[in-house]
């Protein structure tokens, strides 16, 4: 059950509500901040009068709608939270466009007291707002007036257990107001106001909502950049003590087109590296990804890094929406799930995107399977099978929470299955055939999957890789950072992507880190694959994908080692050329002959069994 | 499988694979069907390779549950797999220029799996038998 309301959160868009929030740093809560972060941004800094006009004290019983308190703008109300579980309520007339402020001092002023807010409509039962923690303890809200009305302001005690003769409060109600703060010049929000700051340097400033802008603030910066340099962008904003929830952007010199974008690299702090191709002026914004909310101060700090060997990157295809799967299919077109689109993407060896499915809701984690469909879980649960010709049908659906699904060469499918954190193995056909427990893996695990050279799947749990060996999770490797959708190649490295790092890293069979950052041009690399061409053979060749800005990537081919581990394609060679091979015509190559023993019997040879079940899969037929 | 036990497999195969025939019931010449029966010990036969030699073979088929696939090595050697639920009794229709004679043909079995894909290891117990 607790999942279902996971999901329905995910796909509906997370609410103010910290009740209704997934779990921070679970595989929900990162998809579901990929979703907001494209959802409305930007905002600006909430000042009160330094001075209430009047200072009025509460009149209990001030417990409801019906009892609230009057205040005004401008004013202070004062009041305690005695007994336990004594909320205080007050209304406010409020007039439509303002920026309105209601700020809690408790803390500040000595008071045990952990406040928390909430604004409610004129109705008086439509929540508008929720605050818990601002300023320390403190509550804040701020909020643009949709309508003019009386509003009202609850205030209670995290918890609703804090009450005390001691739980005095102050509550500032008033409108927004900005100052210039830092070394930002305001309005800098545009490229043409832009405030310079140079690589090296950093940058000061607040974003802070106005009423001239109903769109929000958000500063431009402009960092002139040299080609051949990664830029390295991070905000600091937690280290001004308020509750700020920053996200930073990366612009072209044409002001217009985003290069690269982060949420939350550290904690609520954004951070992002980009591998410039063109010297020229680029620019970068700051904004709250709440939208309008409470100001808060930050700093922009602009340095340059060292490129990794796969840098500089080539973006292959654009405009995907966000994508969060990404598979390469048996012709070399590469496939792509928008989770937003409720689409599959194909990306041509050429460039050209088309829609292949629609309709599927909320597209994750795509595979093809030993028949060469397509395999899609959707974040409505199950898994969707899509013919060559894009035509969509609900395929497994007795899992839980079906999240990563990768095909093994056996043409066995493994799907990683949150509700009940396990890893699941079904047939070629679909046919559940078992299920491994992987909570014992800690953290979110069991996460993203690939099968690796064995033919073994691997599992990330957030920070580590896992593999699923006789029965029993081995840790491969510990990262620092999370890894999303990775994928091997035939030599059994591992090209992991790591979204909050903002990096490809490269590590051997044995974990061993090869390469860290592997390259860093991709913003948040969500998914890795490995091209192939148009026979299917995989190829020396890298792509990822990035949802942050919905692009498909390529690495530096040049630095790739080696080609991809084939996988989970079949052989591009017909019913009558294997059962030919079979009989004693030939035909067959020795990488035919071991990916139909690895598809049947696994006895080290081509034989009737394997035939047998090159037959099924081809047929889609059970056994 | 180790070499020794897969020695021990192809030799054990040799001995128990059986080439036979059986009389002609009908006299008379012309073209005609010889059936391939297969004597098996177990209950769970997914798939088998075979190769019958004869003076002539046109053709040959299956019944529609099972799907045969067959490579002509010349006009009187056929290799063929069948993929299936087989049991004993009638699997493969040979399609002959001369039915009366069945005596002529020997089908020999190569290979068997389970329905499982398993090889077997052994095809000790299996028989072909070609008859009219």
């Amino acid at each position: 059950m607790r999942i279902a309301i996971l999901a329905v959160l995910v796909l509906v868009g997370a609410t103010p509500l910290r009740a209704q929030t997934p779990r921070p740093g679970s595989w929900q809560d990162a998809v579901r901040r990929l979703r907001d972060a494209h959802v409305g941004h930007a905002i600006r800094s909430v000042r009160v009068a330094a001075s209430p006009a009047a200072i009025i004290a509460e009149s209990e019983p001030n417990d409801s709608i019906r009892t609230a308190d009057s205040i005004a703008l401008g004013d202070q109300a004062v009041g305690v939270l005695n007994p336990a579980r004594d909320v205080d309520v007050w209304f406010v007339d409020l007039t439509e466009g303002q920026l309105f402020s209601v700020d809690v001092d408790a803390q500040v002023l000595g008071s045990p007291l952990d406040a928390q807010l909430v604004l409610f409509a004129p109705d008086g039962r439509t929540v508008l707002a929720f605050n818990d923690d601002f300023d320390g303890f403190d509550s804040r809200i701020s909020f643009r007036v949709p309508a003019s009305g009386r509003y009202f302001v609850l205030i209670s005690s995290f918890g609703q257990n804090g009450g005390s003769p001691q739980a005095r409060y102050a509550l500032n109600f008033g409108t927004v107001t900005c100052t210039a703060v830092g070394t930002e010049h305001e309005p800098n929000d545009s490229p043409g106001t832009a405030t310079r700051v140079t690589i090296g340097d950093s940058g000061t400033g607040e974003i802070c909502p106005v009423v001239e802008r109903p769109a929000g603030d958000v500063d431009y910066w402009a960092i002139t950049a040299q080609a051949g340099t990664t830029l390295d962008l991070a905000i600091d904003a937690a280290s001004f003590g308020f509750v700020g929830d920053p996200i930073l952007a990366l612009y072209a010199p044409d002001g217009t087109t985003r290069l690269a974008f982060n949420n939350d690299f550290i904690g609520s702090d954004s951070r992002l590296q980009f591998s410039i191709t063109t010297t020229g002026t680029y620019y970068a914004t700051v904004a709250n990804v709440l939208g309008f909310g409470d100001p808060f101060r930050y700093t922009l700090l602009v340095r340059t890094i060292v490129p990794g060997p796969g840098d500089p990157i080539t973006v292959r295809a654009e405009n995907l929406g966000i994508p969060l799967g990404l598979a390469v299919g048996s012709t070399g077109d590469v496939f792509v799930s928008d989770v937003s689109g409720n689409r599959i993407l194909r990306v041509s060896i050429a460039g050209a995107v088309t829609t292949f499915a629609a309709g599927i809701p909320s597209p994750v984690s795509v595979a093809f399977d030993a028949s060469g469909q397509l395999l899609v879980t959707s974040l409505a649960g199950g898994v969707y099978r899509v013919t060559p010709q894009g035509q969509a049908t609900r395929f497994i659906t007795d899992g839980i929470f079906p999240f990563w699904i990768a095909v093994a060469p056996d043409g066995r499918i493994w799907i990683t299955d949150l509700g009940n954190r396990s890893l699941r193995r079904y047939s070629a056909t679909g046919q559940f055939e078992t299920s491994f427990d992987a909570i014992g893996i800690g953290q979110s695990g069991p996460g993203p999957l690939a099968i690796g050279p064995s033919g073994e799947p691997y599992v990330s749990n957030g920070t580590e890789i896992w593999r699923l060996r006789n029965g029993r999770f081995e840790r491969l490797l510990t990262d620092g950072s999370l890894i999303w959708a990775f994928a091997f190649d035939v030599a059994g490295n591992i090209y992991a992507p790591s979204p909050v790092a903002g990096t490809l890293k490269l590590f051997d069979s044995t974990g061993a880190v090869l390469a860290d950052p592997f390259a860093v041009g991709p913003d948040a690399p969500q998914a890795v694959a490995f091209g192939r061409d148009g026979t299917g053979a995989t190829l020396v060749r890298v792509f990822a994908i990035d949802p942050q800005v919905g692009r498909l990537f390529e690495v530096n081919p040049a630095a790739v080692r080696q080609r991809g581990l084939p996988g989970y394609v079949t052989p591009p060679f017909s019913l009558d050329v294997a059962a030919a091979g079979l009989l004693g015509a030939g035909g067959l190559s020795a990488a035919d002959v071991q990916y139909l023993d690895a598809l049947g019997n696994h006895n080290g040879r081509y034989d009737v069994g394997d035939f047998r079940a090159y037959l099924r899969v081809l047929q889609g037929s059970n056994r | 499988m180790t070499r020794a036990r897969w020695m021990f497999a192809m030799v054990a195969a040799l001995f128990v694979s059986v080439s036979c025939s059986d009389q002609p019931t009908n006299p008379g010449s012309g073209p005609g069907t010889l059936a391939v029966r297969l004597t098996t010990p177990h209950g769970d036969d997914g798939a088998m390779t075979f190769q019958v030699n004869g003076p002539s073979i046109e053709s040959a088929s299956v019944n529609g549950l099972l799907q045969l696939f067959t490579l002509r090595v010349n006009d009187s050697t056929l290799v063929g797999a069948v993929i299936g639920t087989l049991a004993n009794g009638a699997i493969i229709t040979l399609h002959v220029p001369d039915g009366s004679v069945a005596a002529a043909y020997t089908a020999t079995l190569r290979e068997v799996a389970d329905r499982e894909d398993a090889l077997r290891a052994s095809l000790a117990g299996y028989a072909l038998t070609v008859t009219r």
